[in-house]
């Protein structure tokens, strides 16, 4: 820093120059000239140079205007672009106004130069108004600066020193530059470490609080070279030790050293990396995550937090880069084809390859394809294989399934794709067993390599003891049958054709647009299309009446079926909904499944399963799917769930609620049709009908909530009644009391514009619109009150 | 499973395998469903704020306020994110609520969501102490099932976040099926999301769900349900808690030093059968790991590292 040799310094050419002095509070202007940066020779005593500004004048070039030596501790301030100000050694403020800035920027580098060679106490600081015009900023372009003593030898009173100058220099560019740069050359960390090795020796507890502080402070240099320093092997355990004391906790100590030192421990190489820079990597990546989550936990800052995140993301792309290269991958997923491989090395290396994959969620989204697409590549599907049908450890195939949902809801057809890839043209097969047996997993991947993925894991769903694995795997079926997640995130599908090839996948435009509107993904190309209608086909033909075989025969169910049960009819509600309706319904309606959702409903089941039919019949209802209406009232879903309310009326539980949900459903559905065209045969009409005619007098004791009078009423030709009926719960009815005006219009009905206003109104504001509410709602809302 | 044996382990901050967890939330589910969306409860009982997973400050808002066996509780949502001791935190208070089913009342908090916790702590705090996702999903299924509100004595409406323009009775809050993860819109999102601000009617939140409410929707609701108060968390207050528009309103808050450093004190609120309203103001304590030693408060470390 300060080393410039003298023999570089220079006169400066002559810059045009105004001299100004503060006399009386008020800037003389001492005349016009040229003004140079000189070095005066004769000055040379006591191996001392002489650095002047001198200005004379450009009339009369003999006068000099102004001859001031560089010296002392003296602050030139640069304002704006063409202004140098100081004060002398005799007190005296000096101003040179320069005509261009550039001849302000050459006499600044001049003091700059002379600040590092031989003045090393004058400093330049740049003053400019801030951007509002109020105030100002300043910012120092060179002078002294103060550093931390890098003794090996300190006591209390050089690190208070030191922590007080570290503190002072982050607070301006140049001085924090001066000190990172100081603390890379002269490895001020090592040096701390030593310091607080002989401090802990001899017991010197505030010491080892002032190093813990100074530690801190280096991280708020948010400087990678400073981070990677710390976490080196000579350091860290000096580090986490200095950072084991805190100043929060005076009276405690941390315990990260003990920690980090079991690291041969917590290291473990399953295959050989076969790279000691490698190793290295991950280790300071394990370090520094270390740091970020456990030691700093509490302190660090924004920034810092963001500059460790960063480096670590660097890291982790270093190693997840490496282990694709030098056959690494297949060394590992070689372990599993080789039965003389120890079980636990099997474990380690799925236990290895879980953290992987869990790196790689953070890495950029196209490394992340790439690396997952040569985990396939490399024999990813030997470990699942391994992990479902050997393995016996469910916290290892744990891991092997969030491995996969990872990797399919990154890219649901990935693993399809990349298998499909490998697969050497095998027949796809056009004579699949459709009968609803179980087909052999080995068939099965002969179709295709993703439907035997879903057999796999329907396999696990059904027949798997562990609970945990059951909630995974239904994510990862959910992930898998999801038709949006299908076309998403695959940017091979992109391509400027438009969605009208995929409506035969959807119902009509208006819902293929819901499905796939938010997304990129209308862009499909041609031959994808039939790739993912083979996809859904193929589900329904050979997983679906394997997964679905417990609801389709509900004759095999023992007393742990409930959980299961409830797992299939909520994947019923989702593939009723996300799939396309004429595939999905023709398997529903072949099945036995509505009707035994009825059967589901009854008491002998658990209340969750029974309130999980409710809810997914009320999903099938909103498709608003006249053949499903039809079917759903012909397999007597109705008697049941009526029954359940019969259970429940008097209470205020989640059964309760559920139900009224339900009912709320079916009556603003029903008035919406009847309000539209009054359509008589509108699904929602005819359940309205069905539900007053045949349990009107259930219906009549729900009294709290208006939604069941406006069924009734609107079966009795009561006339469209207003949107929004969940507003009138008004305290009468709440309290009963006019229960026997039943099906007569409920006085809480009044209530009912300022709900629909509020609804609007809401939508409204939705649209980020900040217009205040019509003023009709403030007025309703005062006319109710009063 | 031994409940007892589970609250001590709990309460020393120390493991719990996955198969109790489970079963925990299994038993937690069944109790949950039988409650109201918007609970009854008795005085005399104490509101409490935020929790996010400060543990150790859990367990001392327990000690300042008479104690689990002594006195009946509504915690108002938030128990998990941000803090170290989400699960721990969470657990306990489930622990408590099957072993006396009457005493406390859960409210379901805006963190207390799949997507939330994914973002804020809770997720990975489980990843780290079970190297798996699973427990977070457990716990999440019991979030579904956890109550809305609560009214005490029929005078105070007790909710997480405060009011939405789709809520003006009790009864439309009885008629939302609750067992859903929160949605982006709608009663049930406002209820969870939204605050009180000096403002003269319905705003949009810059918090991006739910709304700002002023004086004028916290006066309507009350008299429209005949209610004095309606008591939330959901905001910092560093004193603790915050009467506002007249005292219809108060914010309580229940984390000291909330995120282990921001200087705040903490609060609860009890109200006895004559309903005056008590605070009692807490401050962070040192905390302590399962032998009495001090700790200090702090995630735990991953697990081993392959390659």
């Amino acid at each position: 820093m300060n080393g410039n040799p003298r023999d570089e310094l220079q006169e400066t050419e002559p810059k045009r120059v105004k001299v100004y002095v503060l006399e009386d509070n008020e800037w003389r202007d001492t005349g016009t000239g040229f003004c140079v940066g000189h070095l005066d020779g004769a000055c040379v005593k006591n191996g001392e140079n002489g650095a002047f500004l001198v200005v004379t004048d450009e009339e009369l070039p003999d006068n000099v205007l102004l001859k001031s030596k560089l010296e002392g501790n003296i602050e030139y301030q640069r304002q704006e672009e063409t202004l140098i100000v100081w004060k002398d050694l005799t007190c005296r403020d000096i101003a040179l106004s320069f005509e261009e800035s550039t001849g302000c920027d050459a006499l600044c580098d001049f003091i700059v130069k002379i600040q590092k060679s031989v003045e090393m106490n004058i400093s330049l600081v740049a003053v400019r108004s801030n951007d509002d015009g109020m105030g100002s900023v300043h910012e120092i372009i060179t002078g002294p600066v103060n550093l931390p003593s890098n003794d090996k030898d300190q006591d209390d009173k050089t690190l208070l020193e030191a922590l007080r100058i570290l503190n002072e220099n982050t607070a301006f560019e140049f001085l924090r530059k001066e000190t990172v740069e100081f603390v890379l050359a002269v490895g001020y960390v090592s040096t701390l470490v030593h310091v607080f090795q002989k401090a802990e020796q001899n017991h010197k507890h505030r010491s080892l609080i002032l190093l813990s502080s100074i530690v801190k402070t280096l991280f708020l240099y948010n400087q990678r070279q400073i981070l990677e320093e710390m976490v080196t092997s000579e350091n860290i355990i000096g580090v986490a030790g200095i950072l084991e004391y805190d100043l929060e906790y005076p009276d405690r100590k941390a315990n990260h050293r003990e920690y980090l030192q079991r690291s041969g421990f917590h290291f473990k190489e399953v295959v050989p990396l076969k790279s000691e820079e490698m190793k290295n990597i991950i280790k300071k990546a394990f370090r520094l995550q270390f740091l970020k989550d456990v030691v700093l936990v509490r302190f660090l800052d924004d920034h810092t937090f963001n500059l460790i995140s960063d480096v670590i993301l660097d890291f982790q792309a270093c190693i997840i880069d490496f282990i694709q290269r030098d056959s690494f991958l297949t060394r590992l997923f070689a372990l599993y084809t080789d039965t003389s491989v120890p079980l636990e090395s099997k474990r380690d290396g799925i236990r290895m390859l879980h953290q992987c994959v869990q790196i790689a969620q953070n890495i950029d989204s196209l490394d992340k394809s790439k690396f997952f697409r040569t985990l396939v590549r490399s024999g990813f599907f030997d470990v699942i294989e391994y992990a479902f049908n050997v393995e016996t450890d469910s916290g290892v195939r744990i891991l092997a399934t969030d491995m996969v949902i990872t990797i399919i809801e990154h890219d649901v057809f990935l693993i399809n794709s990349v298998n499909n890839e490998c697969a050497n043209n095998r027949d796809a097969g056009s004579d699949q067993n459709p009968s609803g047996q179980m087909v052999s997993l080995e068939r099965a991947t002969s179709v295709s390599s993703d439907v035997s993925l879903l057999m796999i894991l329907s396999k696990i769903l059904l027949t798997d003891k562990s609970l945990g694995l059951k909630e995974q795997v239904v994510q990862a079926l959910n992930t898998l049958l999801h038709p949006e997640g299908c076309m998403e995130g695959n940017t091979a599908y992109q391509d400027e054709q438009n969605g009208d090839l995929v409506l035969g996948f959807c119902n009509d435009a208006k819902e293929f647009k819901e499905h796939f509107g938010a997304n990129n993904s209308q862009d499909q190309t041609l031959q994808d299309i039939p790739q993912i209608l083979d996809y859904f086909t193929k589900f329904y033909e050979v997983v679906a009446p394997f997964l679905f075989k417990p609801l389709m025969d509900l004759t095999v169910l023992n007393e742990t079926s409930d959980v299961l049960l409830q797992h299939l009819i909520k994947l019923i509600a989702f593939i009723t909904t996300e799939h396309d309706r004429v595939i999905s319904q023709k398997f529903i309606l072949s099945s036995q499944i509505l009707s035994n959702l009825a059967t589901l409903l009854r008491p002998t089941h658990t209340l969750q399963l029974r309130l999980t039919v409710v809810r997914c019949i009320k999903s099938i209802l909103l498709l608003d799917d006249e053949i499903y209406q039809q079917e759903l009232m012909a397999q007597g879903v109705y008697r049941p769930l009526m029954g359940l309310l019969e259970e429940n009326i008097n209470e205020d539980n989640l059964a309760n609620s559920c139900l009224l949900d339900f009912f709320h459903l079916v009556s603003t559905h029903c008035s919406r049709a009847l309000e539209m065209d009054r359509n008589e045969k509108s699904g929602f009409v005819l359940l309205n009908r069905h539900l007053v005619d045949h349990y009107e007098s259930i219906l009549q004791q729900v009294n709290y909530v208006p939604t069941i009078s406006n069924m009734i009423n609107m079966r009795n030709g009561g006339g469209v009644v207003v949107f929004g009926d969940m507003c009138g719960g008004s305290e009468e009815a709440l309290d009963g009391k006019i229960s026997s005006l039943l099906p007569h219009v409920d006085p809480g009905f009044n209530d009912d514009n300022d709900s629909e206003k509020s609804v609007t109104f809401k939508r409204a504001m939705d649209k980020l619109s900040a217009v205040p509410p019509p003023i009709s709602i403030k007025e309703d809302v005062l006319k109710e009150e009063g | 499973m031994k409940l007892d044996e589970t609250i001590a382990l709990l309460k020393q901050g120390r493991h719990v395998p996955e198969e109790t967890v489970y079963k925990l939330c299994q038993q937690s589910q069944e109790l949950l469903m039988y409650e109201a969306n918007v609970t009854r409860v008795d005085t005399p009982v104490t509101i409490c704020g935020d929790i996010h997973g400060q543990l150790h400050d859990l367990l001392t808002l327990f000690e300042e306020s008479g104690g689990i066996e002594k006195s009946r509780y509504i915690f108002l949502g938030d128990f998990v994110d941000r803090g170290f001791y989400s699960l721990e935190s969470f657990l306990l208070l489930l622990c408590y609520k099957l072993r006396y089913p009457d005493r406390i009342t859960m409210i379901r908090g805006n963190h207390e969501t799949r997507q939330i916790t994914k973002v804020y702590g809770f997720y990975d705090e489980i990843v780290r102490k079970y190297g798996n996702s699973n427990v977070w999903r457990y716990c999440c299924e019991v979030f579904d099932y956890l109550a809305l509100g609560a009214i005490i004595n029929e005078s105070i409406f007790c909710v997480h976040g405060g009011l939405s323009p789709d809520v003006t009775t009790i009864n439309q809050i009885r008629a939302i099926d609750r067992k859903q993860e929160v949605p982006h819109e709608g009663a049930m999102c406002d209820l969870l999301w939204s605050d009180p601000d000096d403002v003269e009617t319905w705003s949009l939140s810059p918090r991006g769900a739910g709304f700002l409410f002023g004086k004028n929707e916290v006066d309507q609701f009350l008299h429209k349900n005949k209610f004095d108060l309606i008591a939330r968390a959901h905001q910092l207050v560093m004193e603790g808690y915050k009467e506002m528009f007249g005292g219809g309103l108060v914010t309580v808050w229940s984390a000291p030093n909330y995120c282990y450093r921001c200087g705040n004190v903490a609060a609860v609120l009890t109200v006895d059968d004559q309903m005056d309203r008590n605070y009692t103001i807490f401050e962070a304590v040192p905390a302590q790991d399962d032998v009495g030693n001090a700790i200090i408060p702090t995630k735990k470390p991953q697990m081993d590292y392959f390659l």
